[in-house]
């Protein structure tokens, strides 16, 4: 082949929701597209992810996805006995790696306090430093790398953000704004949830325009809304009349006094509840993190097979692009080519590698917040592109999760539906946002399996007397906790489990330039201390909380309390001291977890000084270059970042026709 | 679904029945729920070769000659009998007993006297088979299904569901068999 025309006219590093959705636009488009994606092919069936899921002794995100390269020797994902991630050509980030040491986590990136202080007396959380800001933490939000990407175990949420979302600074001095207008997010949302094929009533979200949520005059979901669960009656029912302040006493900076309804939405979700696309109907397994067993949910499979469709698009698995070469300088640089390793295994389990270039009129990095970072640093012999701004990397955001749970009055029957119905969306905007994060609230349909690991603790703790679950102290507050068998113990449980209920809250964090991701090189010599077992450097995290996120935490366990208190339910929250995702704040003690919102690694914003990428998710530096995906965001907001990923790809799939002169 | 394949070592069916009845006394479910006439499952089977496989033969022949002892009893009886429900700790032979009932009810083996802590249940041995997770009794208890494994049709959880009997539980308190 010529050296000078370029193989295809567009070439996607990664098949998750960006990629696929661009790959099918343009690929509609007549364009010829080639997909590199680092994983496994897309298997044939869901039913071998599923076996995997079923033999997995812990059911976490990452539980139903190939652990190690080949399909050979991945039929569990052993706890314990966790994979080396230099020796894997894919690894990812695993819940079961979190606070795990670089022999174990992908991610460098700092131990928990307690296992950094063994002398301590007393398991402690980091210090604040002198702003209140804690730093030393574990980003604990994790990812896939195989075809279709994290997005197999989305949760289906799909609310659109708030019109005060995208503009904090203006309207509320915090944070920034976003370099799009409201206007044009909400023909993006219509694009994407026909996509996705989104179920929710409009008139069922009415209620939200005291945030602020509006829709365009007429519009309508692209099918009916999934049905609100009992739990989700019995919180809506709970909390009729209750009213919380916008801020808590103390609050640094100032306060909002105003009072807040606090009520109960359906949550538009991402799930069949009628046949679309092919696919059947949600029959409510519960089970949409980690995985939907019968695609009633969309995932970015969905969209790869139309974009195959098209006959315009082709695949190369197995393949991890560690370079993309530009010439030029200034403003006026252009990506030339992609390099990669292809990458197999044998049956032994030794890897072998060999290095590939292609090329494209225009490259289109979609491979994930953190990977996407880690590819432009990698580039230009790890001296990094596209970069100008010095934003590549930084910003690192996520919906930190505080989990709070309890017991209702009456049987509520959990574990029945889809994981999440409902939230409480009320409280997503106010005043209060220049003081302290905003948060959503997601109900769970799943009793204390995220809070507790139910149904095991407990049916453990009443089978052999012990009380992990904290609902089988001693009798009498002494003694041992029972042990029950036969009748007695099948009562007990279900009185149990069918009152179990939780609550996730979801932060609006800041965007601090100190939380990022950056390559784990030695910074005397520039060799890598960590690397795949590609040889490529690793992607180290450093990352902390600010007091704005942090009285985000303080206020949402208020809130939840008095959620509790107004229900008659019985609240069980414990936080931990000193482990992956604890921290103190005003004296109390807080634990979150990772939503799996992986954002702001290569912010969009006006100004080539001060973001990566436009609005379109163009590098401002590389003109041929599209870094796409959450990593854009600006901010994290107040909605489940999924849905407009997929919008923002409509957007740059339209800019990038555009600049092929289509 | 793969299967686990039982090895073969010789089983009298009578003691697969007797291991059954027993399993029922212990969880509180009916007999011919986890053991039926015609079973497309086997997973008394399954469970008996695996337990013996852990524990050995003999055992598990000592636990359900305890139990062939006190068979005519209440089920609920029998149960806090060989549980040890009442006592300040366990036997082995009662620790054993409690890895049988949470393998009914999880579908994993956890190694009998191993208890959890920090707050969780203590990691399983082996979940035994895919068929073992998607059976569990935990499930039928909350009066539900296994996560990843409805068997109910779309808009199910805006309502109630059917009453704790309709699950397979043995609501009566008779004997560990029929």
């Amino acid at each position: 082949m010529s050296k000078n025309v370029p193989q295809y006219d567009v070439v996607i590093v990664g098949a998750g929701v960006s990629g696929n959705l661009i790959a099918k636009e343009l690929g509609l488009a007549g364009k010829k597209v080639l997909i590199l994606e680092a994983g496994l092919e897309v298997p044939d069936s869901r039913e071998e992810y599923m076996e995997n899921f079923y033999l997995a002794l812990a059911k976490t995100p990452e539980a139903p996805y190939p652990a190690l390269a080949g399909r050979q020797g991945s039929q569990v994902n052993p706890v314990g006995v966790l994979p080396d991630p230099s020796t894997l050509p894919t690894p990812r980030a695993t819940v079961l790696s979190l606070g795990q040491s670089p022999k174990t986590s992908y991610l460098v990136q700092q131990q928990p306090f307690a296992a950094l202080h063994p002398q301590d007396p007393k398991p402690q959380n980091p210090p604040a430093d002198d702003k209140g800001n804690v730093r030393g933490l574990q980003f604990s939000s994790t990812f896939e790398r195989n075809g279709g990407g994290t997005s197999w175990h989305w949760l289906g949420t799909s609310l659109r953000e708030l019109e005060n979302d995208i503009r904090m600074q203006t309207k509320y001095q915090h944070a920034v704004d976003w370099p799009i207008t409201y206007t044009e997010l909400q023909e993006l949302w219509a694009l994407a949830e026909a996509e996705i094929g989104v179920a929710a009533s409009t008139a069922q979200q009415e209620p939200l325009e005291v945030v602020g949520l509006q829709y365009p005059p007429g519009y309508q979901y692209p099918m009916q809304a999934i049905p609100m669960s009992m739990v989700d009656q019995a919180v809506s029912n709970g909390v009729a009349g209750l009213q919380v302040p916008g801020t808590l006493p103390d609050t640094p900076g100032g306060g909002d006094p105003t009072l807040y309804d606090v009520f109960v939405t359906p949550t538009p979700a991402g799930r069949n509840s009628e046949p679309y696309d092919d696919r059947r109907v949600c029959a409510g397994n519960t089970n949409c993190i980690p995985i939907c067993p019968i695609q009633a949910k969309w995932d970015p499979t969905v969209t790869l097979g139309k974009a195959l469709d098209t006959g315009n698009v082709t695949m190369s698995y197995q393949s991890v692009a560690y370079n993309v070469a530009v010439d030029g300088q200034g403003d006026t640089q252009n990506a030339t080519r992609i390099d990669y390793y292809e990458w197999s295994r044998d049956a032994s389990g030794a890897i072998s590698k060999v290095s590939k270039s292609v090329t494209g009129k225009v490259y289109v990095l979609a491979c994930h917040a953190i990977e996407n970072a880690k590819l432009l640093l990698l580039s230009n012999n790890w001296k990094g592109i596209a970069n100008i701004s010095n934003q590549v990397g930084r910003n690192l955001m996520d919906h930190p999760l505080y989990l709070t749970w309890a017991l209702a009055p009456q049987p509520i029957f959990g574990y029945r539906g889809p994981l999440a119905t409902s939230g409480i969306e009320s409280l997503r905007d106010g005043e209060f946002r220049k003081y302290r994060a905003s948060f959503r609230m997601e109900i769970g349909n799943e009793g204390w399996n995220f809070s507790k690991g139910d149904p095991y603790t407990t049916t453990m703790d009443f089978i052999q007397g012990t009380n992990n679950s904290n609902v089988n102290p001693p009798p009498g507050g002494s003694g041992q906790p029972v042990r029950l068998g036969g009748l007695k113990l099948v009562q007990q449980l279900n009185n149990i489990f069918t009152r179990q209920f939780r609550i996730a809250c979801m932060f609006d964090q800041t965007p601090l330039a100190e939380n990022l991701v950056k390559l784990d090189l030695d910074e005397k010599t520039g060799k890598p201390n960590n690397v795949d077992g590609l040889g490529l450097p690793r992607p180290k995290v450093e990352y902390g909380l600010d007091p704005y996120t942090m009285e985000g935490f303080r206020m949402a366990a208020y809130v939840c309390t008095k959620v509790y208190e107004q229900m008659g339910a019985t609240e069980f929250t414990t936080n931990g001291v000193g482990g992956t995702g604890d921290f103190t704040y005003q004296g109390k003690n807080y634990h979150y977890y990772g939503a799996g919102h992986v954002v702001g690694t290569h912010v969009m914003g006006p100004e080539q000084k001060s973001s990566v990428v436009d609005a379109s998710q163009r590098s401002h530096d590389v003109q041929n270059l599209w870094i796409v995906g959450s990593g854009s965001f600006p901010t994290v907001c107040t909605a489940n970042p999924t849905l407009t990923l997929l919008g923002l790809a409509f957007k740059s799939a339209k800019s990038i026709l555009a600049s092929l002169g289509s | 679904m793969t299967r686990t394949v039982p090895p073969a070592i010789p089983i009298l069916d009578s003691d697969i029945q007797d291991f059954a009845d027993m399993s029922a006394a212990l969880t509180g479910f009916q007999s011919s729920v986890l053991k039926p006439a015609l079973d497309p499952v086997g997973l008394a089977r399954e469970y008996y070769v695996f337990a013996v496989q852990q524990v050995g033969e003999s055992a598990m022949a000592t636990l359900v000659n305890a139990y062939r002892a006190i068979k005519t009893q209440p089920a609920q009886q029998i149960a806090d009998t060989l549980l040890e429900t009442s006592g300040a700790s366990p036997s082995s032979q009662a620790q054993l007993a409690q890895s049988i009932v949470a393998m009914w009810y999880l579908g994993s083996w956890y190694v009998p006297g191993v208890l959890g802590g920090g707050g969780f249940a203590p990691p399983p041995l082996q979940v035994i088979s895919s068929a073992a997770y998607t059976n569990g009794l935990a499930w039928r208890v909350m009066q539900s299904h296994p996560m990843g494994y409805s068997q109910f049709t779309f808009g199910y959880w805006s309502q109630a569901p059917g009453p704790l009997s309709s699950f397979g539980v043995n609501t009566g308190n008779g004997g560990g068999g029929q």
